[in-house]
């Protein structure tokens, strides 16, 4: 069978996404992702497992300095066989660092050392040596970049977290628009439901946050009636003596 | 010489089977995978993805009635003829066979997330049909050609 076909079956036994931002849940769940995900080969399974241990959010270690983690996320990619992969897991670390160059530009940080490892990717010296720039110098490589800014100086977190998730989703629809049944559409598949989760579990955070002040504005006005019938209990039960 | 030149005409013959076969195998097998990746995710419509998944078998049988209009003593005079029209004729089967299974794949696949498409969906293996069919139609129009 030709490797462009290597994964028919399992492409075809996942259910298709909708919209990110439409999305109320992912299409199916993670368990079920992960049982189909068995039937990848073994290589292609480490090569899956080392792009998430590179870009999830939940295998990063928030500790150690920033040095370290450029250096384990090179050792971690280095280790990746697939290419598409590789060039998938270095985009992703070098968006990442474009905004933490906006957020700490923004904290008001001077320019890094160029000396120190700060960040990850072929930009890096760029960003420093145009640390004074808006955008670095890099708004015809990265268009969405002075949006983002904006976004961020006008301290509109979830704007901006809605602009790069749509980013990565355009990203990865575009570089997935040449594979159908091959490892490379199994990558972009898993990277768009890992969107998806995030972005519905943070509708979620959302629903819950308001949840929450819906239920303290409530208890703080049945308090109030609480305590009004308490006092009016008390002056019955003081006329009712004085009588 | 003569013997070479006679065996070509056996490979012509029994060539426009055997490659419409090859194609038939290959594409029943990549729509047989998507069929059966589709009924894993759906709960109905299993008997469609399975009929579409059976279309590269055509070939096969093109091959074979090919082959039969070929079918005559193969003789150094016959023999370049069956060699060309069986031998080309079965490279065209077999290509349609594994590319109308890729088409019959994805059609599966689209017609999973839309039901509503299921016809449309299945032109583009309908198209790759009609030239194996062009194929086949003129293989034995000219097979009546062939000198004895």
């Amino acid at each position: 069978m030709q490797s462009a076909d290597r994964y028919l079956t399992l492409l075809t036994s996942l259910p298709a996404h909708g919209s990110l931002f439409g999305a109320t849940q992912t299409p199916l769940s993670r368990l079920r992702l992960e049982m189909r995900l068995r039937w990848l080969e073994a290589e292609d399974a480490e090569d899956l497992a080392r792009l998430s241990a590179v870009v999830d959010w939940y295998d990063q270690r928030f500790g150690i300095d920033d040095e370290t983690v450029v250096r384990q996320a090179e050792q971690r990619i280095a280790e990746i066989h697939n290419d598409f992969v590789r060039e998938l897991a270095r985009w992703r670390l070098e968006m990442r660092t474009l905004v933490a160059a906006l957020r700490l530009r923004r904290d008001g940080a001077p320019a890094p050392s160029s000396r120190r490892r700060w960040g990850f990717g072929r930009w890096v010296p760029q960003i420093t040596r145009h640390w004074g720039e808006p955008q670095f110098r890099l708004e015809r490589v990265f268009p969405w970049l002075p949006q983002a800014r904006r976004l961020l100086d006008s301290g509109d977190a979830l704007g901006l977290e809605r602009l790069l998730f749509g980013t990565v989703w355009t990203h990865l629809e575009r570089i997935g628009a040449e594979h159908y049944f091959d490892f490379e559409a199994v990558v972009v598949y898993v990277g768009c439901w890992d969107l998806v989760a995030r972005w519905t579990r943070y509708e979620a955070d959302a629903a819950l946050a308001r949840f929450d002040d819906l239920l303290d504005v409530t208890l703080a006005g049945a308090g109030d009636i609480l305590v009004d019938a308490g006092f009016a209990a008390l002056d019955d039960a003081t006329e009712e003596v004085a009588a | 010489m003569n013997e070479l030149v006679v065996a070509l005409g056996w490979a012509g013959m029994y060539g426009a089977l055997a490659l419409g076969a090859i194609g038939s195998i290959i594409g029943c097998a990549i729509a047989g995978q998507a069929a059966i990746g589709a009924m894993v995710d759906t709960e109905t419509g299993l008997g469609r993805y399975l009929g579409v998944s059976v279309m590269p078998s055509t070939g096969v049988i093109y091959g074979i009635v090919i082959m039969f209009t070929l079918q005559r003593e193969v003789t150094v005079t016959s023999a370049p003829g069956l060699f060309g029209i069986g031998l080309l004729a079965g490279i065209a089967l077999l290509y349609g066979g594994v590319l109308q299974g890729r088409t019959c794949a994805s059609a599966i696949q689209a017609m999973k997330v839309k039901p509503e498409i299921f016809g449309l969906s299945l032109a583009p293996a309908a198209i790759v049909e009609g030239f194996t069919v062009f194929v086949f139609v003129f293989a034995l129009v000219l097979a009546g050609n062939i000198p004895a």
